[in-house]
């Protein structure tokens, strides 16, 4: 019973927590674009946390390079189950444009497991509460 | 086991690694380099070692093995908030090169891009400059103004951050019709929100306390240090490259350059709304004024050999290319250098002498790539002490200190 | 190309032993020996020829690196290049006349591996990550391979 109604608070309002693993700051200032009143995430309780320890769901920005990778394998690492991650715009999924650069990972998932990608160099506002509502869809 | 070296450079920055080296591992569990190292004596900062190359993946190598077109969007993507502005210098760098020339129109049409860019920008930043002084009000009200640009640019170019309008030698899309009366009445409108934000800047007390009277740098120290932009125009010198140098259709509209002499972060605040004014009249005069013809010409995939460097005003100051071709179809060497690498030294100076406080406001107002801003790590000499703290907590311990000075 | 400019970059040049070459009609270029750069800019610097440093090139010249310094004033601008050998690359430092040059010339000594003698962060990187192998060449020199570096960075998974 406590299972359920924790689970339910989770879907209505995911704390998220936002690094950027070498980005070139596009996603993300369409990440925060997200929260100002045109589009205004907000108000499906999706909340930015200052601390991993404090979020259920992990969003990763930028093409990850030698720098930034521990610190993304330790922020993981330190976010308490049950935990997802997203991955956002093409160069988390490939590398994108930076695909052969010699301080480039070829996708994040080469350091942490992915639970959803969002395509798009960058994607939209719009496409990023579809992605994450898509993803709380899938929270059992 | 901390050794006492100190080394002298230049007399403006002095270094010392007295008790600093080596600092060891902070929190066992979070060992990572951190972006700036502090070094204070009780409050007051009296140094600063950057640690950049957070954001450093290779793309200079990366371009020797790309044809000359495909680079011009991979540097697009060095950043995403001016994005254009790579595009189009290291275009106008490859173009010296060949012997074609730019047509007028797109000249005009580069102008325009550049220009909402420079308005996206500087909102952007006014906007930053709230939530880290705790105005989280003009924040959301900036953003909201700002997505009027980002309509305008996706009605030109189809995307809102990523224009990727800049082609070798003209521009790809042409301007849609029945565009110019949109963009005159939206250019007014923002006209008037900068004017009011001025007004707000001015008069709201929270941002005053914490603008005024920080992050001094005298006019001598910043043309030593090498400051373009904005970092530049602060303190009274006259460094404007579409002033200095003008590229694209900069001879031909009527531009006027922003200085201002209080030399302190107040001061940024009211220069970047002046640029902002002026870049807003720049539009409406542009749009009205589009020459006809076309807005291409092809040029062939190998580029003759020889060397060329160009610049260009970006948001945050000047922008250099420097480009090598051995007259194949990749280049020799592409060399980017973006502003706020020749501001790092600039912000590193008006950093003594503050208080941690300050810390956020005066970084911020450089106007860097907020990548970086993710760890601080501070050594206390007096006391010995060392913590790290995220940006996050920073900012809440600098919102917090103002508001404990007012009560 | 403003007369006076040039007439006074090619009385700099002369002292320095070098000479101007006119690439376009707003572009120069000299060469200088090492032993005479620190003169040549001081005299640019402090003289006022120019007060503008846009940045320093590194560029891998097969058996020479070169090193160009780009200055600009108006419309005109001078690229001064000089070359130091490959190997114990050492060059000399500007930045007791230009102390804002210390972040370019740490980025050629990260990139090319060049150390420049007078500045005082040459046992600092800038860009380069700390996990950088002491055994792995500089990586833009022209032998260096971008698939190697990712392996020993270990940014490559095997097999993919």
């Amino acid at each position: 019973m406590l299972d359920k109604l924790s689970t339910w608070a989770r879907k209505r309002s995911p704390w998220v927590y936002h690094i950027n693993a070498s980005s070139c700051n596009g996603c993300d200032i369409e990440l925060v674009a997200s929260l100002t009143p045109t589009y205004d995430v907000e108000r499906f309780g999706a909340v930015l946390v200052p601390s991993p320890r404090h979020a259920d769901v992990l969003i990763v920005t930028g093409t990850v390079n030698a720098q930034t990778r521990d610190r993304l394998r330790k922020v993981y690492e330190q976010m308490p189950e049950p935990k997802h991650v997203i991955a956002l715009g093409a160069c988390t999924a490939t590398g994108g444009v930076f695909k052969g650069c010699y301080n480039a990972a070829q996708g994040v998932e080469e350091v942490i497991p992915v639970d959803m990608f969002i395509p798009g160099c960058p994607p939209r506002p719009e496409a990023i509460m579809y992605g994450v509502l898509k993803l709380l869809g899938e929270v059992k | 086991m901390s050794e006492t070296k100190k080394v002298e450079s230049a007399g403006l920055m002095k270094y010392s690694t007295e008790n600093l080296v080596p600092f060891g591992p902070i929190h066992p569990a979070l060992k990572e380099p951190e972006y700036f190292k502090l070094v204070l004596e009780g409050e007051k900062i009296v140094e600063v070692i950057p640690r950049i190359g957070y954001v450093h993946r290779g793309l200079e190598k990366a371009a020797e093995s790309r044809p000359w077109v495909q680079n011009m969007y991979m540097f697009e993507r060095t950043c995403g908030i001016c994005s254009f502005v790579h595009s189009l210098c290291y275009g106008q760098a490859v173009e010296g090169l060949t012997m074609y020339e730019v047509p007028k129109r797109a000249k005009y049409i580069r102008l325009i891009i550049a220009e909402l860019e420079r308005i996206h920008s500087h909102l952007l930043w006014v906007g930053l400059m709230g939530h880290w002084a705790g105005f989280e009000t003009l924040f959301m009200w900036v953003w909201r103004d700002r997505e009027i640009v980002l309509d305008i640019v996706e009605a030109i170019s189809g995307n809102r951050v990523h224009k990727s309008m800049n082609a070798f030698c003209g521009v790809r899309r042409d301007m849609p019709e029945n565009m110019e009366d949109r963009i005159v009445e939206k250019m007014k409108y923002l006209a008037d929100r900068a004017r009011y934000y001025r007004e707000v800047i001015d008069t709201e007390e929270t941002m005053l306390e914490r603008t005024e009277k920080v992050g001094k740098v005298s006019a001598d120290t910043a043309e030593k240090l090498c400051a373009v932009g904005p970092m530049a125009r602060y303190v009274g010198i006259q460094h404007d490259v579409r002033l200095n140098a003008p590229y694209a259709a900069y001879d031909e509209v009527p531009f006027s350059i922003v200085t201002r002499n209080e030399g302190d972060v107040q001061g940024l605040l009211r220069l970047r709304l002046d640029e902002l004014l002026v870049s807003t009249d720049l539009v409406t005069y542009a749009v009205k004024h589009l020459p006809e013809g076309p807005t291409r010409v092809k040029i062939p995939p190998i580029i003759p050999a020889g060397e060329h460097s160009s610049h260009c005003e970006a948001p945050r100051g000047e922008i250099f290319y420097y480009v090598k071709s051995t007259g194949g179809r990749t280049p020799d060497r592409v060399k980017s250098r973006q502003p706020t690498m020749a501001n790092l030294p600039t912000a590193l100076e008006m950093l003594k002498g503050q208080t941690i406080a300050d810390v956020p406001i005066v970084l911020t107002a450089i106007d860097p790539c907020f990548g970086c801003m993710d760890r601080m790590s501070f050594l206390d000499t007096e006391t010995n002490k060392t913590w790290t703290w995220s940006g996050e907590k920073l900012r809440q311990y600098g919102i917090k200190y103002y508001k404990e000075r007012r009560t | 190309m403003s007369e006076v400019f040039l007439q006074r970059v090619e009385s700099c040049a002369a002292d320095a032993k070098s000479k101007v070459t006119q690439l376009r009609t707003h572009e120069l270029l000299t060469e200088v020996e090492q032993e005479y750069v620190k003169q040549y800019v001081s005299k640019l610097w402090n003289d006022g020829i120019t007060r503008r440093l846009s940045t320093i090139t590194g560029l891998d010249l097969g058996q020479k690196i070169g090193i160009v310094y780009h200055f600009w004033q108006g419309k005109d601008v001078l690229h001064v290049r000089t070359t130091v050998p490959k190997t114990n690359a050492a060059a000399v430092s500007i930045v007791d006349i230009i102390p804002g040059a210390i972040l370019y010339e740490m980025e050629i000594h990260d990139l090319f591996g060049v150390t420049f003698g007078g500045n005082p962060w040459m046992d600092k990187k800038l860009l380069l990550p700390e996990s950088w192998p002491d055994d792995l060449p500089p990586p833009l020199l022209k032998t260096s391979k971008p698939s190697e570096i990712r392996k020993r960075l270990k940014l490559e998974v095997e097999g993919k």
